[in-house]
C-alpha cells in the first residue's frame, strides 16, 4: 500500500479508544451485559440498567463527568460528546441514567469551592450517581417560580418542597437542587445546594414513586420530598442567591453535551434501518435500490451529517467562544434533537410499523429507540425553551450578521477536528457577539468551490433574507410570537449549515480519501452538498431537481460503508455492525 | 348526516361520555389501564356491545345500521376519540375486511359475515406483510386446487391486526398455478377459523408493537391447510381489483375516524395550558401556545373535511372515488402524526409520562402513529393516486370545470345510496372533487380577498400538476416510481384538501363559523405552506386568523363540543 494523505483511519478522539473497546466486550458474546437483547428486556421490565452502569463504573466512564484538574478525565467536551454518543448508540435509557451524573455536578464544577469539588470529585470518581433537582410538579421551565425553600436553621438550611419529575432522584445519594432562599420571582432569590440524601435524619426526605414514562423505561425517574431536611453551610454551591445563574451557566455545557444522546440515537437507527434495507427485497429489488427508499435513506444520512456537524462543532465551539455558547447550547439542543427525531421518524417510514426482529437485533429494539428519543427533546430545556432563548438574542444576531462580526480564528480553530483545544474559559449568560459561526459563513464560502460553491452562495442569499426578518422580528416583552419561534428555526438550519462548510474546509483536505475509493462520504464533498440542499429545502429555497439526487449518492455510500459519520472510522465502534451481522429473516 | 345518524352518534356520546367524568362510564385511566396491560378496553368493549354498536358497520340490506358513510365515520369517530384501539379492535378493524364481502362476497357470504360482525365478533385481514404494506406479496399466501373440491392453503402473514383472535380471516391469495399465465393470479378467501383443521394453520402471537397495543397483532401461518372451495371470495383472479375496490371504502372510512384521536390530543393540551401557569401567567397567554393550539384545531378541520367529504363522495361520485380515498388517507395520516408531535411540545414532559389525566396524551399518540403506519402506509396511498395523475388535465379543465356535487359538501343532504358495484379502479373522465377548486374560488372572489388569493394559488397547482402529470412516464406508475412522482402525488393530495376545505366553507354560507373564511383561510394557508406555494409562505395570514380560531376552540372546549367540522354538544 503506498501511504495515503487521508487521516480516516486515525481516530479524533484517541482517549476513548480503551474504552470503545470495554464497552465492545461488554457488548457482544453470550449473555453479555450489555447486549441488544440485554437492553430490550430490561426495557420491557422497567428495571433500571444497574449491572450495566455498574460495568460502565468499572470501565472507568465516570472519569468523564469530573474535570482533569479534579483527577478525571473531562477535558473535550467534544469528547465527552462523543463518549455519550458511544453509549447512546447501544441503549438510551443507559446513556441517559449514566450520564446524568455529569447533569448532577456540573454546577459545583463551575461554582463549587474547592473543597467541595475535591469531595464530589472523589464520590463520582468512585461511580456515585449525581441527580439534579430543579423541576418540580408545577413548574418546569419557569425557573424563577422555584418554590422549594432553604430557609435559614442553627446549623443552616431547612429543606421543603418537592422536587418531580427528576432522573435519579431515587438512586442517587447525591442531589443537587435549586430551592429558594430569598424573595419570590427574585433572580437573586435562588440557590443550589448539594446534598447527601444517605446521609439525612429518617422522616425528612422521602422518594417519590418512580413516574412511568413512554421511553426510557428502565430509568430512575422520580422525586424527592423534603419535608424540612437539615442541610449544614458546606451544601451551598457557589454564594446564597447565585444559583440561578449557576444553573444557566451549568445549562449551557448539559445542553451541548446531551447532543450526544441525539447523535447516538441517530447512528443507531440508522445502523438498524441500513441493515433491514440491505436484507430485504421487494418486487424483485433489494429494498435499497427501490427509488424512494433510496432517496429517503439518503435524506436521513443528511440529517445525520447535519445532527453531527452541529453537536460536534457546539463541543469544539465551547472551548474556542465560550462568550458566545448562550446562543450556541441553544441552538445545539434545539437542533439536534429534532433532526434526529425528524431522521428516526424517516427510518421508521421505510421499516413499517411491524416489530422486525433481524440477526442479534430483538424485536422492538427500533421501537424502544423512537420512544426512547422523545424526552431528549424535552428535558435538559425543551425546544420550546431554547428556542426562546435564541430569540431573545435576535437583535445582536441581526447586527453581528451585518457587520460580519466575530473571531472567525476561534471558529476555525474549533473545526479543525485535529487541532488541540485550550480549557474551556468563562460563560456569560448572553452572547454580545452574536454566533461567529453563522457571521462568517459568507467568507466560508467563498473559499467553497464546485457545485457545493453554488448551493452555498444560495445558502447565504437565504440566510440573508432570514436576518433581514429577525431584525423586524418584534420585541418579545409579551412572550416570543409564534413566528419568532419559526424564525429561530429556520435560524437553526443555517447554524448547521454553517457547522456543515466549517468542518467541511477545516478537514476536507486530510479527509479526501483517494481516487481508489472515490466512492466515499468526502469524495466531491458529497457529504456537504447534501446538507446544504436539505438546508436550502428547509428554508424554502427552490433548489434544482437534479442536486436532489446527492441523496442517493448518499444511500450508496451508506450500503458500502456503514453509518455516516464526520469522523474517522476509527471513531466508529468496532462492533457496531456485528450487532445486526447475525443470521437472515 | 341523516336526523337518524345524528341522533345515534349523540346516543354514543351518551354512552360513552367524557373521558375525564369522575365516576363515569369509560374514564381514562381504564383506557390506559388497558393500554398498559396490552388488551382491548374491557369496560369499552361492554358499552359499545350492550349497544350493539358494530351494526353501524353492517349494511342496513343485511341488518345492519350501515347505510351512509359520513355516518360510519362520525361513529367510528366518536369511538375514536376515547381510544383508537377500541375504534380499530371493535367494529372499525372488522369493517376493514368485511368491506371486501360487502363488494365481492356472494349473499351467503355476505349473510355469513353480517351475522358474524353484528354478534360482536372478529373479522381480519391477512394481509401479506404490513411492515410493507405496500404489496400485496404474490405468492406469500397461494392456495391451489386439491382435487377434492378443497383448496389447500400455505403461506404466512406476519403482522395481522386481530390476527390472533379473529373469528374469519379474508385472505388475499395467489391461485394461479405458475405454469398457467393466463390463469395466474390473485383471489380473496373468507376463511373461518373454527372449521380449520387442527395444525392447519397456527396464530403465533407477536410481541406488543408501540402503539394500539390492545389489537393483538399476530402472525398467520398456514400450512397445507384445507379451505373448502366455497371460501374463494369473487372471481379468481379478480383479488387484485376486489382489493382496491374495498380499499377505496376503507380508506375513506380511516381516514374519516383516525381525526378523532386529534380531538382527544387537542383536548389533552388544552387542559393543560389552561390550567399550568407560567413566567407568573397562565400558560394559555403566551402566544405561541395560543399559536400552536389554533394550528391544531385548523389542522382537525382540514382532517375532517378531507375526511367526510371522500366517505360522502363515495356515494355520490363512486366512479371517482379511486384518487380521492387514498389521498385522504395520505393527507390525514401525514398531518395527523405531525400535529400530535407539535402538540406533544406544548405538553412538554407530560407528554412523557403514562400516568395522569394528561396520561391519555401519549396513548392516542402512539395509536394514531401506528394506525397511520399499519394501515396508511404514506407511498402506498401516493401509488395509488399516481396512477390516476397522468389523465388529470383532462378531467380538471379549468374553462368548463366539472359541475359540482354539492351533497358532498353540506351536511344534511341526502345523498344516493351506496353502491359497491359503481366502485371502479379506472379513472373517471372527470374530476370533480379536485376541479371544485374553481367553484370555491369563485365563491370567494366575493367573500375574503386572502381566501381568494389562496383558492386562485391551489387552482394554478392544479393546473400546473395537470401538466406535469400528463407528462408522467409508465415505469413512475408503478412499484419503482421515482421519488419526484411520488412528489406530484402529495401534492395532488394537498390539492383535494383544499378543494375540500374551500368548499365545505362555499356550501355553508349560513353557518356561523363554518361560513366565515377565518377557518378556510387558516386552512389553505397551512396546506399551502406544506405545498411549498409561495402564498404559503408570508406568515401574515396564519398570525391573522389565529385568533378567530383560538376563540372558537375555547369557546367549544368550555362547552365541551367536539373540534371538528360537526361542532357536536357533549352528551345532554
Ligand atoms: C423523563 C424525564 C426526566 C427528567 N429529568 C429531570 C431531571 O433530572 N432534573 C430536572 O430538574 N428535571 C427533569 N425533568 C423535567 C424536565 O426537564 C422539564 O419538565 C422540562 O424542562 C420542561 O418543563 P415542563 O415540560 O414541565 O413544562 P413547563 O415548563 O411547565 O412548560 C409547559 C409548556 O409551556 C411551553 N413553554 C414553556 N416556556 C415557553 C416559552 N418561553 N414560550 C413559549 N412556550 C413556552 C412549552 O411548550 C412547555 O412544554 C425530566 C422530565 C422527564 C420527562
Amino acid at each position: 500500500m503506498t501511504a495515503r494523505s487521508s487521516t480516516r483511519d486515525v481516530p479524533v478522539y484517541p482517549g476513548l479508544r480503551r474504552l470503545a473497546a470495554g464497552i465492545a466486550a461488554a457488548t457482544t458474546g453470550d449473555g453479555a451485559v450489555f447486549s441488544p437483547a440485554a437492553c430490550v428486556a430490561l426495557d420491557d421490565a422497567e428495571t433500571f440498567p444497574a449491572d450495566i452502569c455498574r460495568r460502565l463504573d468499572a470501565l472507568g466512564v465516570p472519569a468523564f463527568y469530573v474535570p482533569d484538574r479534579l483527577g478525571g478525565a473531562w477535558r473535550g467536551h467534544d469528547e465527552l460528546i462523543h463518549l455519550i454518543r458511544m453509549l447512546a448508540r447501544r441503549d438510551l435509557t443507559v446513556a441517559i441514567g449514566h450520564a446524568k451524573t455529569f447533569l448532577g455536578a456540573v454546577s459545583v464544577w463551575l461554582a463549587g469551592d474547592p473543597a467541595q469539588q475535591r469531595r464530589l470529585a472523589r464520590r463520582v470518581l468512585a461511580g456515585a450517581p449525581v441527580a439534579w433537582g430543579l423541576t418540580e410538579p408545577d413548574h418546569g421551565s419557569d425557573l424563577l417560580a422555584t418554590a422549594t425553600r432553604a430557609d435559614p436553621a442553627p446549623t443552616g438550611f431547612r429543606l421543603t418542597g418537592c422536587k418531580f419529575p427528576v432522573n435519579s432522584a431515587t438512586r442517587a445519594d447525591l442531589v443537587c437542587l435549586l430551592a429558594r432562599t430569598g424573595a419570590d420571582r427574585d433572580p437573586r432569590g435562588l440557590s443550589l445546594l448539594l446534598i447527601d440524601k444517605g446521609r439525612l435524619p429518617d422522616g425528612t426526605v422521602r422518594c417519590l414513586p418512580r413516574a412511568r414514562t413512554v421511553g426510557i423505561r428502565g430509568a430512575d425517574i422520580s422525586g424527592l420530598e423534603l419535608l424540612g431536611a437539615p442541610a449544614g453551610p458546606e451544601t451551598l454551591v457557589g454564594p446564597a442567591g447565585s444559583g440561578l445563574e449557576t444553573v444557566l451557566r451549568a445549562l449551557q455545557l448539559t445542553r451541548v453535551a446531551v447532543t450526544g444522546l441525539s447523535l447516538g440515537a441517530a447512528d443507531h437507527a440508522l445502523r438498524l434501518t441500513r441493515d433491514v434495507v440491505l436484507r430485504h427485497r421487494w418486487r424483485g429489488r433489494p429494498l435499497a435500490e427501490v427509488p424512494h427508499v433510496r432517496r429517503a435513506l439518503g435524506e436521513q444520512c443528511a440529517r445525520a451529517f447535519a445532527a453531527e456537524a452541529v453537536g460536534v462543532f457546539a463541543g469544539r465551539l465551547t472551548h474556542t467562544t465560550p462568550d458566545e455558547l448562550p446562543v450556541v447550547s441553544a441552538l445545539a439542543k434545539a437542533f439536534v434533537p429534532m433532526a434526529v427525531d425528524e431522521l428516526i421518524a424517516g427510518c421508521a417510514d421505510l421499516l413499517g410499523p411491524g416489530p422486525l426482529p433481524t440477526g442479534r437485533v430483538p424485536a422492538g429494539a427500533f421501537a424502544k429507540l423512537e420512544r426512547d428519543h422523545r424526552i431528549v427533546g424535552i428535558f435538559d430545556g425543551s425546544t420550546v425553551v431554547n428556542r426562546a432563548a435564541v430569540a431573545h438574542h435576535f437583535p445582536v444576531l441581526a447586527h453581528g450578521w451585518r457587520s460580519a462580526a466575530g473571531s472567525h480564528a476561534a471558529v476555525r480553530r474549533a473545526a479543525d477536528l485535529r487541532a488541540g483545544l485550550g480549557p474551556i474559559g468563562a460563560l456569560p449568560l448572553t452572547s454580545r457577539t452574536g454566533c461567529s459561526a453563522v457571521q462568517s459563513l459568507p467568507a466560508a464560502v467563498a473559499e467553497l468551490d464546485g457545485p457545493a460553491r453554488d448551493l452555498g452562495t444560495a445558502l447565504v442569499a437565504a440566510a440573508d433574507r432570514l436576518h433581514h426578518d429577525l431584525a423586524r422580528a418584534p420585541s418579545t416583552v409579551r412572550g416570543v410570537s409564534a413566528e419568532a419561534f419559526d424564525l429561530v428555526e429556520r435560524y437553526e438550519w443555517c447554524f448547521a449549515a454553517a457547522a456543515a462548510v466549517h468542518l467541511w474546509l477545516a478537514n476536507h483536505t486530510a479527509r479526501r480519501e483517494g481516487p481508489e475509493s472515490a466512492g466515499g462520504w468526502w469524495d466531491d464533498a458529497r457529504w456537504l452538498r447534501a446538507v446544504l440542499t436539505l438546508t436550502l429545502s428547509r428554508l424554502g429555497c427552490p433548489v434544482p431537481a437534479a442536486t436532489a439526487t446527492v441523496f442517493d449518492e448518499l444511500s450508496t455510500v451508506l450500503a458500502g460503508h456503514g453509518p455516516p459519520t464526520l469522523l474517522a472510522d476509527a471513531d466508529a465502534d468496532a462492533d457496531a455492525d456485528a450487532d445486526t451481522a447475525g443470521g437472515e429473516r | 348526516m341523516t336526523p337518524g345518524g345524528t341522533a345515534r352518534v349523540a346516543e354514543l356520546e351518551r354512552l360513552l361520555s367524557d373521558l375525564w367524568e369522575a365516576g363515569g362510564p369509560l374514564p381514562y385511566t381504564a383506557v390506559l389501564a388497558a393500554d398498559e396491560r396490552a388488551e382491548l378496553c374491557a369496560e369499552g368493549r361492554r358499552l359499545l356491545h350492550r349497544a350493539g354498536f358494530t351494526a353501524e358497520f353492517v349494511p342496513a340490506a343485511l341488518g345492519g345500521r350501515l347505510a351512509r358513510l359520513d355516518e360510519l365515520v362520525a361513529a367510528a369517530r366518536t369511538v375514536c376519540r376515547r381510544d383508537p384501539t377500541l375504534a380499530l379492535g371493535h367494529g372499525l378493524g372488522s369493517f376493514l375486511a368485511a368491506a371486501t364481502v360487502w363488494t365481492s362476497g356472494t349473499a351467503d357470504q355476505r349473510r355469513r359475515v353480517a351475522a358474524l360482525v353484528l354478534a360482536g365478533g372478529t373479522v381480519a385481514t391477512v394481509c401479506p406483510d404490513l411492515a410493507h404494506g405496500d404489496d400485496p406479496y404474490r405468492g406469500t399466501v397461494t392456495a391451489h386446487p386439491d382435487g377434492t373440491g378443497n383448496l389447500r392453503v400455505s403461506g404466512r402473514a406476519d403482522a395481522v391486526p386481530d390476527g390472533g383472535r379473529a373469528d374469519a380471516l379474508v385472505l388475499l391469495a395467489d391461485v394461479g398455478r405458475p405454469a398457467d399465465a393466463d390463469g395466474a393470479g390473485l383471489a380473496h378467501l373468507l376463511v373461518d377459523t373454527a372449521t380449520l383443521p387442527p395444525g392447519g394453520v397456527t396464530r403465533p402471537a407477536r410481541p406488543a408493537t408501540a402503539g394500539l397495543r390492545g389489537l393483538a397483532l399476530g402472525g398467520v401461518r398456514f400450512r397445507d391447510c384445507p379451505v373448502p372451495g366455497s371460501a374463494l371470495l369473487g372471481t379468481p383472479g379478480g383479488g387484485a381489483d376486489a382489493a382496491a375496490r374495498a380499499a377505496q371504502v376503507t380508506r375513506a372510512c380511516l381516514a374519516g375516524t383516525l381525526p378523532g384521536a386529534l380531538d382527544t390530543g387537542l383536548r389533552t393540551v388544552l387542559r393543560f395550558a389552561t390550567r399550568r401557569r407560567l413566567y407568573g401567567q397562565g400558560m394559555d397567554a403566551l402566544p405561541a401556545v395560543r399559536a400552536a393550539l389554533a394550528d391544531a384545531f385548523a389542522d382537525l378541520l382540514i382532517l375532517d373535511a378531507v375526511g367526510t367529504v371522500t366517505a360522502r363522495a363515495l356515494h355520490v361520485l363512486p366512479e371517482q372515488a379511486g384518487a380521492p380515498a387514498s389521498a385522504a388517507l395520505y393527507t390525514v395520516g401525514r398531518r395527523l402524526t405531525a400535529a400530535m408531535d407539535r402538540l406533544s411540545r406544548v405538553l412538554g414532559a407530560h407528554s412523557y409520562l403514562r400516568d395522569g389525566e394528561y396520561g391519555i396524551f401519549q396513548k392516542v399518540r402512539r395509536d394514531a402513529a401506528l394506525a397511520v403506519s399499519g394501515y396508511a402506509a404514506p407511498t402506498t396511498c401516493l401509488r395509488t393516486v399516481l396512477r390516476y395523475l397522468p389523465g388529470l388535465a383532462d378531467r380538471t379543465p379549468a374553462g368548463t370545470p366539472p359541475p359540482v356535487a354539492g351533497q358532498v359538501y353540506r351536511d344534511g343532504a341526502a345523498v344516493p345510496e351506496l353502491s359497491f358495484d359503481r366502485l371502479t379502479t379506472r379513472a373517471g373522465r372527470v374530476d370533480a372533487l379536485a376541479g371544485a377548486l374553481h367553484h370555491g374560488r369563485r365563491a370567494a372572489a366575493g367573500a375574503d380577498p386572502e381566501l381568494h388569493r389562496l383558492a386562485t394559488a391551489f387552482c394554478a397547482e392544479l393546473a400546473g400538476l395537470g401538466r406535469q402529470g400528463a407528462r408522467l412516464r409508465p415505469p413512475d406508475l408503478g412499484p419503482h416510481a421515482r421519488p419526484e412522482a411520488l412528489a406530484l402525488a402529495a401534492r395532488y393530495a394537498t390539492v383535494l384538501a383544499a378543494s375540500a376545505c374551500l368548499n365545505v366553507w362555499a356550501h355553508r354560507p349560513r353557518d356561523g363559523f363554518l361560513g366565515d373564511p377565518a377557518w378556510a383561510v387558516a386552512a389553505l394557508h397551512r396546506l399551502a405552506g406544506a405545498a411549498g406555494l409561495p402564498a404559503g409562505a408570508a406568515p401574515g395570514p396564519a398570525a391573522a386568523y389565529r385568533p378567530a380560531l383560538y376563540r372558537e376552540l375555547t369557546d367549544r372546549f368550555a362547552g365541551r363540543r367536539t373540534f371538528d367540522l360537526a361542532d357536536r354538544p357533549p352528551a345532554g
